[in-house]
């Protein structure tokens, strides 16, 4: 077989064979349903919950979506500035990496104390979990452009911005993009964990309601849904970083 | 003193008087470049060699306005005081933009520096440097050698009156690197641009130059500044077939004492 088609069909048989493993541990040790439900009752509650399945996987995808975007912009300006200003190299940069350091889990709370229950709260949620790699990647890229070609601009007379635009940040593009598919699951654990604090609707809200209703199935199936929402947009990213094809040569 | 080398020299391309460079590294620095003296006429070929470390890309970068210095150094008649629009540089690592095709990055110095090119410039760079057929092509799916080629091209498309070579074929294979310099002779006998070129080969300093300078190991000074004497046009049999070459050779070898 070819390559390509093992790259498909190997992952795809693993799956069968974890998810036949499951079903059939779970009746062979007959273990109850609110512990551990069976992998056919998880896709029942998938199929009979589909509508609000959707629903509740599109309202967390927006929360991911917008946190994530406003990382990748607020993410590039902080990195820009911590690179060409060295007074907000000096100041900022140290308390970023000493504000990593905090659980951003911990500022859930906060986060809903100052903007409540509803979807902003969550953005913001994604913001602060996915932002960090972002602004460490593009850093990265920044400093990592080839001497040698920063010289070469040097005896062109070229302008600071012009340097920036034609050479930084091309140079910077692969190590960014790199960082953007550490931050996309990221982005998704912070809107999860948004939506555990307080929210009337979202998949984390579903898993939270499941768990004190014992709905062991219906929890299993969001967690399936975060995990392929999260998996599209990875994939999505992977697509993307095909554009940026320098990054290997 | 300043004054009186620029009336003296306005023909010269590019004159050095006194000129010292010490790099600031641990305590009280390193001397890299010692009471040097150069001047080099409009439209001549100059070399120099030197063992590694003489501080000769150092003196390329002064020249080139990329290094402060101490002394005086004039371009054109005016006190080097940045890059300068009458130069381009050509480095031994490829200056290219892996992102770009072929001819934008011919494009690219001129763009750069808002000197307006039409695409028959281009293209004409495209012919004179054999680039034809690999136009839209990134760097990397071009050899070393045709990287190279780019470069040169992106140097000269601005139509410079001085051209800085550092090694510029210093990475390329023996065979490559003879065939770009009989390139770079035909498209300097035709334009005669003002050329300094730092180079490790003593044959490839005679075959091109009117004059090769020879640099003593640091603190970098001049030694010797010998005139070639070979008639053009050169060509790579005929001329190192020459007695003469063969003499410059061993006089070059004893200078830099390699015999």
């Amino acid at each position: 077989m070819s390559e390509k088609i093992r790259n498909v069909v190997d992952p795809v048989l693993f799956l069968i064979v974890l998810g036949l493993l499951w079903e059939w541990s779970v009746r062979f040790f007959r273990i109850k349903p609110y512990l551990f439900p069976t992998l056919s009752d998880v896709f029942a509650v998938l199929w009979n919950e589909r509508v609000s399945m959707w629903n509740q996987g599109l309202i967390t995808l927006l929360e991911v979506v917008v946190g994530f975007a406003a990382a990748t912009v607020g993410g590039v300006i902080i990195a820009l500035a911590i690179f060409f200003v060295p007074t907000v190299r000096r100041t900022v940069y140290p308390m970023i990496t000493a504000m990593q350091s905090i659980p951003k889990v911990a500022l859930a709370p906060l986060m809903v104390v100052w903007f409540g229950y509803g979807l902003s709260a969550k953005f913001v949620m994604a913001f602060l979990f996915a932002v960090f790699p972002i602004i460490i990647a593009t850093l990265g890229g920044l400093a990592g452009t080839p001497q040698n070609l920063v010289e070469h601009f040097r005896a062109l007379n070229a302008s600071g911005w012009e340097t920036i635009w034609r050479l930084r940040i091309p140079s910077a593009l692969p190590s960014f993009i790199d960082g953007c598919k550490i931050a996309i699951p990221l982005a998704m654990i912070g809107a999860v964990v948004g939506e555990f604090i307080g929210s009337q609707n979202g998949l984390g809200y579903v898993i939270l309601v499941s768990s004190s209703t014992a709905q062991t199935a219906q929890m299993f199936a969001a967690l399936i849904t975060i995990a392929v929402l999260s998996w599209a947009l990875f994939l999505l990213m992977e697509l993307i970083s095909k554009l940026v094809w320098w990054r290997a040569v | 003193m300043m004054t009186n080398i620029t009336n003296a020299k306005v023909q010269t391309a590019v004159a050095i008087r006194k000129l010292s460079k010490t790099y600031s590294a641990g305590s009280g620095g390193t001397l890299a470049l010692s009471d040097i003296d150069l001047d080099i006429r409009g439209h001549e070929f100059v070399s120099v060699i030197g063992p590694s470390g003489c501080g000769k890309s150092t003196l390329l970068r002064i020249i080139g306005g990329l290094l402060p210095y101490d002394g005086a150094a004039l371009v054109n008649g005016a006190p080097i005081e940045g890059p300068s629009p009458d130069i381009s540089i050509v480095f031994q690592k490829s200056n290219l933009l892996p992102w770009l095709t072929t001819e934008a990055n011919l494009n690219l110095g001129a763009q750069i520096r808002k000197k307006p090119i039409t695409p028959a410039d281009t293209s004409r760079m495209i012919d004179l440097l054999g680039l034809k057929g690999f136009e839209k092509n990134h760097p990397h799916q071009l050899s070393g050698g045709m990287q190279q080629r780019v470069s040169l091209g992106q140097a000269l498309i601005v139509r410079p009156s001085i051209l800085l070579l550092d090694e510029p074929f210093g990475a390329l294979d023996a065979l490559t690197r003879d065939r770009l310099n009989i390139e770079l002779l035909r498209i300097w006998e035709e334009a005669r641009q003002t050329v300094f070129l730092v180079t490790h080969s003593i044959t490839e300093a005679i075959f091109l130059s009117d004059r090769v300078v020879v640099m003593s190991p640091r603190p970098g000074r001049i030694i010797e500044d010998v005139r070639i004497d070979l008639p053009r046009p050169r060509a790579v049999k005929e001329t190192r077939a020459d007695p003469r070459f063969s003499r410059y050779v061993n006089q070059l070898s004893e200078l830099m004492g390699v015999v």
